[in-house]
């Protein structure tokens, strides 16, 4: 028994070894260091920026530690109070909880008591809460932005292909729209504002507004149940669509959106299990979210016809630059391009659609 | 002893009144949940006739294939009153193996850049070798120390999603989803198996069919089948009967996990995008089929058909709530009450009577 | 006082679906005195409690305490009225201490408004009811550290903490050794001349017809005959309940004793306390083993079987040395095994009586790599016939049998894989009059055809009268071998005391 045990510790402290050398923390004591919390890992387009956040603090030669708080803000807020009491000297915090300020404003008070930076970034954080302490800034997307763009690039490419896209001639397009998680801010806004923004541009242009391809769906929209954001939840939803609306039946779903592109390459994938988006066979157009590098793959095949790029590296490097701020104590904002800064409290990476040219 | 003796197999004829009605409810108890599915069948037909369309029941099929393997497997677990919440990151994991391993070798972002596509059978083999080593474990810690399988599973799923996102971050993937996978693969899963009616099924149906013959072949005809149900019903008796506890356990284990591995390959090609993300929670609504279709909680009962069945009501549920409109708000609350309903009536079975 | 009826129980009907459970039955229990329920298994006695404690509803008939009429809904209640119940299996919170079990449910609070328990007043009470019926176990004590015959002690001691008029026993000795059941009989009495009627339900003619004043006898849902004891026979009684006479209790010897079978040479367990066990059995030879509770009479069954790891020894099987590392090889080497607590370790409750029948043999019934229906149906059909199991079908689980059917299917499951080693752990605990004899029966007759057997058991006149030999043990050792013939109960019960 005790050889096991001897044997279960020492593999243990191999691990836990092993795995603080990986995150670049060449040794000695945690202080001084910066910390970077995730909301999770599982995240795609996270997983982008963390590598890009990883690359870029490596190059420059500064000790971080990232945490993953895997969808948990009372995870993430515990990581906090540790790498606090561990003497972090600067927070970068991607937060969970983004329907209430609560979360946000516990850390900003946590930060403050030790006088430490917070740089929110991704997820959206209130003003209100940004503000309130003067070493607190946030790096995102106008989060609100993705869903207008989304819906202005649908309903450009709408009206260029309107006939083509019409596929039952009865002058309306029949769409599906995927959302990625109840009560997620970027959610709600990505499916409202995609939405209205494009029967916006299309009444602009003398067309009639976008219908839901099921009229007794109040909701309007189609929601991943576990909350996930995932491909699978799309792909199960799509291919009960297609079972029941269909070419034949001349009610066939014209239009797909999707809050992310892992839906949108879901709903790509039960597409393609009924004949369509192969080459050479019809295409249903198909809009995702985020420009991850298999989205972008499947427009350039002509799986999927646009996407909305967040740049992830673009993220990173304003983040480092404010690191970098905030230690030397230069001005919050120096080096940041103007154009994307909003007041003193917050920096704008900016959107762009995708639609395969780069 | 009298009170013992079950009113099951007899006639109707011939009981007084009262007699018969308890008889006509036993019959409706026992076979509630086939009464809950046609019902559920026939309201929804009448409101959405659609419903009933060749290619809505296709898909209702199709649903059902692809969650069976993986309920197949944990209902093996449950058999033996345990369970296995680490099912959904076992699936993830192999799922994202099979993907990362079938990459188009002209696409961009392959997470092994060098590697050419690998050859199919090679791919099962080595999803059904990862899903068998876990199961191993679990099996392990289950049978050697006497481990409640809810803890070790939980431990070695947290540890599988440590496993996916290292896998993920392999190469330039960077966490990346895994996509731009061969043609030969997703050909494979989602190809056309025949047409009925102009609508096609895919090949995963058949894949899942035969595993679901082998699986009940196994269950029921084999001394490992038996071993199994006696070692769920009492472990001590069956130790003393000469069973191979320490084995059986093990290998109820391995076998869910190499059905995790398959449900990871067919749901690679079906979904034909994987991350981290991929597999999450599968195990939630495989345990509650597996319940639902009688494999009880008490240990030492279940059948092969009941999770057949069970996984199709689940199917049904999420099908026919679409097509009714009804709202992702409900369809919690509703699928919630089905499951409460069904286990209830399961229990009814075991409770004596009085 | 010494007359007066406390419980009355008047014409009580109880119908099952397709069975008539209860036929009209009445019962009486004077305050003072023993009464004994006495009846096959399956004779409506368990009913007929069960439907005064409100477990069943009854379908008539009508229930008087103390001339009050009464229709309890369920045991709490019946306690709450001073009728309470020792159950035959043991309903017990077995990780939680002595006095958590005595007072769950009515736990003395610190002071009536507060919330909180009194451990203190627990313990005291406790110890009070116990010193009062002189049982010597610290309150603390974790249930499962206690013997099965001294958490019994505690159930009784829960029914005079109710202050309970009316006392069930339901076959209290079945698992007591002999000093434990004067014991009881001690408290019995006390019971008695504190004015409490007892109700006794056992299968034991002995203990019956020493401490009972009147004997109720019942026959499939019938009550046959009430009587005071001493007007009976233990032969009228067995007449009366089985409806015929049954000239002997045992069935007659008729085994030869061959060679020396089995030789074992210093046995001795890893983790319990069998040490040194050394002994011979012989073909055909029937050799009991007596002792009291924890003497070690299951581990040496258990150390030998393999289910208990062996610390030292020698086991030899027709001459070649043999290890029995564990159940698998011990079965291989033609040992099998009937454990003591058939429902922990025996039956596969929840499967049927093929799945039980066949479990053990399984190897014996495939074709190919796959299990033959074909083959396990006549393994099982065979099984049914040659142990006379009396059961709707083969598809019945075995958990509604009873227990006497279930013991011969445990024997039958054995029995298909051919033994030449039997060994038997009281293996007619909990069984009926007639069951047992037909398991005598079989016992015989697997020795008859050569084959050893080894059987323990707590009931003395059970092994002097089915077995060859005896060996007694004590203490973890063996203290003594003796020949049934010419030995006495005396004897035995002296060297099983040698040791401890």
């Amino acid at each position: 028994m005790k050889r096991i045990i001897v044997t279960v510790v020492s593999v243990i402290l191999m691990a836990v070894t092993l795995s603080g050398c990986m995150s670049g923390c060449a040794g000695g004591s945690a202080s001084d260091e910066i910390s970077v919390f995730y909301y999770t890992y599982s995240d795609t387009y996270i997983s982008g920026v963390r590598s890009a956040m990883d690359k870029i603090f490596k190059e420059n030669g500064v000790k971080h530690n990232s945490y993953d708080a895997n969808s948990n803000q009372s995870t993430q807020t515990e990581q906090i109070d540790i790498a606090l009491s561990k003497g972090a000297s600067m927070l970068v915090v991607n937060i969970v909880d983004t329907g209430s300020n609560d979360a946000a404003q516990n850390i900003v008070n946590k930060a403050r008591e030790r006088n430490v930076p917070v740089i929110f970034f991704n997820r959206s954080v209130d003003e209100s809460v940004i503000s309130s302490y003067e070493k607190c800034v946030f790096v995102g997307t106008d989060y609100e932005m993705a869903g207008h763009m989304q819906g202005e690039m649908v309903g450009n490419y709408l009206l260029a292909n309107y006939d083509a896209v019409d596929l039952n001639k009865d002058g309306k397009i029949s769409y599906v729209i995927f959302k990625g998680q109840e009560g997620n801010m970027e959610a709600i806004a990505r499916t409202q504002y995609g939405v209205e923004d494009a029967n916006k541009v299309l009444t602009a242009n003398g067309k009639p507004k976008m219908q839901f391809y099921d009229p007794q769906n109040r909701n309007g929209y189609l929601v991943d149940q576990d909350g996930n954001w995932s491909s699978a939840s799309a792909t199960n939803y799509m291919s009960t669509i297609l079972a029941q609306y269909s070419e034949s039946n001349n009610n066939m779903v014209e239009l797909v959106m999707a809050n992310n592109d892992e839906m949108a390459l879901g709903a790509v994938s039960a597409l393609q299990a009924a004949g369509y988006n192969k080459q050479g066979g019809k295409t249903i157009p198909v809009f995702g979210v985020d420009a991850t590098d298999a989205a972008r793959t499947a427009i350039k095949d002509g799986r999927m016809t646009g996407t909305i790029k967040q740049d992830g590296e673009g993220m990173a490097k304003v983040i480092y630059t404010l690191t970098s701020n905030f230690k030397e104590g230069k001005p919050t904002m120096e080096g940041v391009d103007e154009e994307t800064v909003v007041g003193n409290w917050r920096v704008n990476i900016p959107y762009s659609a995708y639609t395969g040219q780069e | 002893m009298g009170e013992t003796i079950k009113p099951n197999n007899r006639r109707f004829k011939g009981l007084s009144g009262k007699d018969r009605l308890r008889a006509v409810y036993d019959l409706l108890i026992n076979n509630a949940m086939y009464i809950i599915i046609v019902a559920a069948i026939i309201f929804i037909a009448i409101r959405v006739p659609a419903f009933l369309s060749l290619s809505s029941i296709i898909n209702i099929i199709s649903l059902t294939a692809a969650r069976l393997p993986i309920a197949l497997g944990i209902g093996g677990a449950i058999v033996l009153s345990g369970t296995d919440i680490s099912a959904g990151r076992a699936v993830g994991l192999t799922a994202c193996i099979a993907a990362s391993l079938l990459q188009s070798t002209g696409y961009a972002n392959k997470l092994f850049p060098n590697l050419g596509v690998v050859p199919l059978p090679f791919v099962i083999l080595a999803v059904i070798a990862v899903g068998a080593v876990i199961g191993l474990v679990n099996g392990f810690f289950v049978a050697k120390f006497k481990l409640h399988p809810f803890i070790v599973t939980l431990s070695t799923q947290l540890i599988l999603f440590g496993a996916v996102l290292m896998y993920l971050m392999i190469g330039n993937n960077n966490g990346q989803t895994l996509s731009g996978l061969d043609p030969v693969y997703t050909e494979f899963v989602r190809g056309t198996l025949f047409t009925v009616g102009g609508v096609a099924v895919p090949k995963y149906v058949l894949y899942s069919l035969i595993i679901t013959v082998l699986m009940w072949v196994i269950w029921n005809k084999t001394t490992f089948g038996k071993n199994m149900f006696a070692v769920g019903s009492n472990e001590e008796a069956a130790n003393v009967s000469g069973v191979n506890v320490f084995r059986t356990i093990i290998l109820v284990f391995m076998l869910a996990g190499i059905m995790y591995g398959i449900t990871g390959f067919i749901e690679g090609g079906r979904i034909a995008s994987c991350s981290a993300n991929t597999g999450v929670n599968y195990e939630s609504d495989a345990i509650a089929a597996c319940v639902i279709g009688g494999v009880s909680f008490v240990g030492g009962t279940g059948k092969i058909s009941g999770i057949v069945t069970g996984v199709f009501l689940l199917q049904i549920i999420f099908v026919g709530l679409n097509f009714l409109s009804v709202s992702a708000n409900m369809l919690y609350i509703i699928k919630g009450l089905i499951i409460l309903t069904a286990c209830a009536i399961d229990m009814r079975k075991y409770l004596a009577r009085r | 006082m010494e007359d007066e009826i406390l419980l009355r129980m008047q014409d009580i009907d109880k119908v099952f679906p397709g069975v008539r459970a209860l036929d009209s039955v009445s019962l009486e229990v004077k305050s003072g005195t023993v009464h004994a329920l006495m009846g096959e298994n399956g004779a409506g006695k368990s009913t007929l409690m069960k439907c005064l404690f409100g477990v069943y509803k009854k379908d008539g008939g009508k229930v008087f305490l103390k001339g009050k009429e009464v229709n309890f809904k369920n045991s709490k209640e019946a306690l709450l009225h001073g009728v309470a119940m020792v159950h035959q299996e043991l309903n017990q919170a077995l990780k939680r201490s002595v006095m958590d079990n005595m007072w769950l449910g009515r736990f003395p609070k610190v002071a009536r408004f507060l919330p909180f328990t009194s451990e203190r007043k627990m313990y005291k009470a406790t110890k009070e009811i116990f010193d009062q019926i002189g049982l010597n176990i610290d309150p603390k004590t974790v249930m499962s550290k206690l013997p099965v015959s001294q958490r019994q002690m505690v159930e009784i001691a829960k029914a005079v903490s109710y202050d309970a008029k009316v006392i069930v026993f339901d076959e209290p000795t079945s698992s007591l050794n002999d000093r434990e059941v004067e014991h009881l009989f001690k408290i019995i009495e006390m019971l008695k001349a504190a004015g409490c009627g007892i109700i006794y339900i056992s299968h034991k003619m002995e203990e019956i017809l020493r401490i009972s004043d009147d004997i109720t006898v019942m026959r499939d849902g019938k009550h046959i005959a009430t009587k005071p004891a001493k007007d009976l026979t233990m032969n009228e009684i067995i007449k009366l309940m089985v409806g015929r006479e049954l000239s002997n209790r045992y069935p007659p010897k008729n085994h030869k004793k061959g060679e020396v079978l089995l030789e074992v040479e210093g046995l001795s367990g890893q983790y319990n306390r069998l040490e040194e066990a050394t002994f011979n059995v012989c073909r055909g030879e029937i050799v009991g083993v007596a002792g009291l509770d924890g003497s070690g009479r299951t581990e040496l069954l258990e150390t030998l079987f393999g289910v208990a790891q062996k610390r030292d020894g020698r086991i030899v099987l027709d001459g070649k040395t043999i290890k029995n590392r564990n159940p698998r090889e011990a079965i291989k080497n033609g040992f099998a095994f009937v454990t003591e607590e058939r429902r922990a370790t025996g039956i596969f409750g929840i499967l049927d009586i093929r799945e039980n029948t066949v479990i053990t043999g399984i190897k014996k019934h495939l074709i190919g790599p796959f299990v033959s229906d074909k083959k396990c149906k006549k393994s099982t059909d065979w099984a049914i016939n040659a142990m006379k199991i009396k059961t709707p079908g083969q598809h019945t689980k075995i958990r509604s049998l009873s227990g006497g059917n279930q013991q011969k299917v445990i024997l039958g499951r054995w029995l298909i894989m051919h033994p030449t080693v039997l060994l038997l752990d009281e293996p007619t605990r909990g069984i009926d009059v007639g069951a047992k004899y037909e398991i005598y029966q079989l016992i015989q007759s697997i020795a008859e055809q050569g084959r050893s057997v080894i059987m323990v058991s707590s009931e003395m006149p059970e092994l002097l009268g089915v077995c060859d030999r005896i060996l007694v043990m004590s203490g973890g050792r063996l203290a003594g071998e003796v020949v049934s013939e010419d030995t006495t109960q005396e004897e035995i019960m002296t060297l099983a005391t040698k040791y401890v």
